[in-house]
């Protein structure tokens, strides 16, 4: 079937089954292999991107559930300005070690601060909770966030 | 597997009139369940028809004092919308992760009908009903009746729910919910007790108890006994109630935790809703 939506502010139109999961769609038909999969259900966001603005995990959404919609990819966010406050936050604060979280973990701070420029603690927290990380226990990437934003100390 | 993408509900209602279908939502359930290594199509063993491009099925709205619930809804429209209670947001915003917050429907979390599932708690303490519908007929039923088993629903195959509605109500509330960890933890054991007083009496008691049953546990009978007692008088009750829940619940061991365990903290649980009671 062939179903179009609108990846990185361009349409596309892929000729798949409806039930393929979205990163399958992205990595296997589209060769977009930024956004990565982990745990494959749900559980640990590597798969994250922005569906309308909001995170999603692309490993359960069916790629029907995207027609018509906005889909941004690392690949879309890497060429946005804000990209590059948040890439060097996370380079200057350690936010980054193996780097495998690291699209999915940009993905929900780009979501987070164009919501919410200024967050709290709690807020930058929450809005990772679904995300994984195995190496850097988290506070690095925390600092990254509140680096980032517009309270922080990024220049 | 053929795939239905019906844009309508009247095509929805007749594709499912004329075949068995799984129904897709947000596929946060269905996917987990039918997945395969990567790359790999999902394992459905029979037809899918999803919902996501159905038009008017998204919305929330409050008439007569009820709220209504289209089954498309995601947890974050309900989580950001002025008319939905604090107390069903309390519960919501505990669900699952952000991301799956944003994909996932209210309406495939009842019908999955899982004991561990916490949207069907408050549905159950608010007598929330569903509306159902098939293509020759239209009904409704209290989501309590609705849940007959174990992962168990009284769906017909040909029915599909199109909406769910919650009494909104001003009581008092106590909701906590007992997982490993705060995001993205399936409950162990999760607890919703409300009350209203007037004049220093109980004008109404309800407790939802999750995670102890095939289904939420609530008791209209027990609960009745408790409604126009003072507030000390309730109190001064507290090892009747617990006596009361203690037979009520009926929790079975898996793999997140044993049976025993799950007794303790729903006990636990009631206790300090009776002891926050003012
Ligand atoms: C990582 C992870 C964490 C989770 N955490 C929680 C949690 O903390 N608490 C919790 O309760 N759940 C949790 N879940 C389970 C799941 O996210 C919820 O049950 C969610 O509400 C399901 O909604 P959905 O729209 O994605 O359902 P789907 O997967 O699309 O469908 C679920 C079921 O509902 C049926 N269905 C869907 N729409 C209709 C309809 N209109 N009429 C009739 N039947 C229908 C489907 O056929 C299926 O049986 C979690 C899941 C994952 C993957
Ligand atoms: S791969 Fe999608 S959440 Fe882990
Ligand atoms: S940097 Fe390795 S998983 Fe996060």
């Amino acid at each position: 079937m062939k179903i179009k939506f609108n990846l990185n502010k361009k349409d596309v139109i892929v000729d798949v089954d409806p039930s393929m999961r979205l990163l399958d769609v992205l990595r296997n038909v589209l060769h977009l292999t930024g956004t990565k999969e982990g745990c494959g259900e749900g559980s640990c966001g590597a798969c994250s991107v922005l569906v309308d603005n909001m995170p999603y995990d692309s490993c359960l959404t069916p790629v029907i559930n995207v027609m018509n919609k906005q889909v941004m990819t690392i690949e879309g966010i890497r060429e946005s300005k804000e990209y590059e406050t948040i890439a060097n936050s996370f380079a200057k604060m350690g936010g980054s070690q193996c780097g495998f979280c690291t699209p999915g973990m940009i993905i929900v701070t780009y979501a987070l601060l164009m919501k919410n420029p200024n967050p709290s603690e709690e807020e930058i927290r929450l809005a990772l909770s679904g995300n994984i990380c195995r190496c850097t226990g988290y506070q690095a990437i925390v600092n990254a966030v509140k680096d980032a934003s517009k309270g922080g100390k990024h220049e | 597997m053929n795939s239905y993408i019906p844009t309508s509900l009247e095509e929805a209602l007749k594709i499912l009139f004329e075949h068995d279908c799984y129904i897709l939502a947000g596929g946060t359930d269905l996917m987990v369940q039918n997945h395969r290594s990567s790359g790999l199509l999902p394992t459905f063993k029979k037809d899918v028809l999803f919902t996501s491009q159905i038009e008017g099925l998204d919305y929330i709205k409050v008439i007569n004092n009820e709220l209504h619930i289209g089954a498309n809804t995601k947890y974050i429209s309900m989580i950001e919308s002025k008319f939905v209670p604090t107390m069903l947001k309390n519960v919501f915003v505990e669900i699952a992760s952000p991301s799956i917050r944003n994909m996932a429907t209210l309406t495939g979390n009842i019908n999955n009908a899982s004991p561990a599932a916490d949207g069907t708690v408050p549905l159950i303490l608010l007598d929330a009903r569903l509306v159902l519908q098939s293509k020759d007929n239209k009904r409704e039923i209290s989501v309590d009746d609705y849940l007959i088993g174990f992962k168990k629903t009284d769906r017909k195959p040909n029915e599909m729910v199109t909406e769910i509605i919650v009494p909104l109500t001003d009581h008092k509330y106590l909701w906590r919910k007992v997982g490993s960890r705060k995001a993205e933890s399936i409950s162990k054991v999760t607890f919703l007790g409300a009350y209203k007083t007037s004049n220093n009496k109980i004008s109404d008691f309800r407790i939802a108890l999750g995670c102890v049953s095939i289904k939420p546990v609530r008791s209209k009978q027990v609960e009745s006994k408790y409604i126009g007692l003072t507030i000390d008088e309730l109190k001064n009750k507290k090892d009747e109630i617990v006596n009361d829940y203690n037979q009520l619940i009926e929790p079975v061991t898996d793999q997140r935790s044993n049976k025993e365990y799950k007794r303790k903290v729903a006990i636990n649980l009631l206790k300090s809703f009776i002891d926050s009671i003012k």
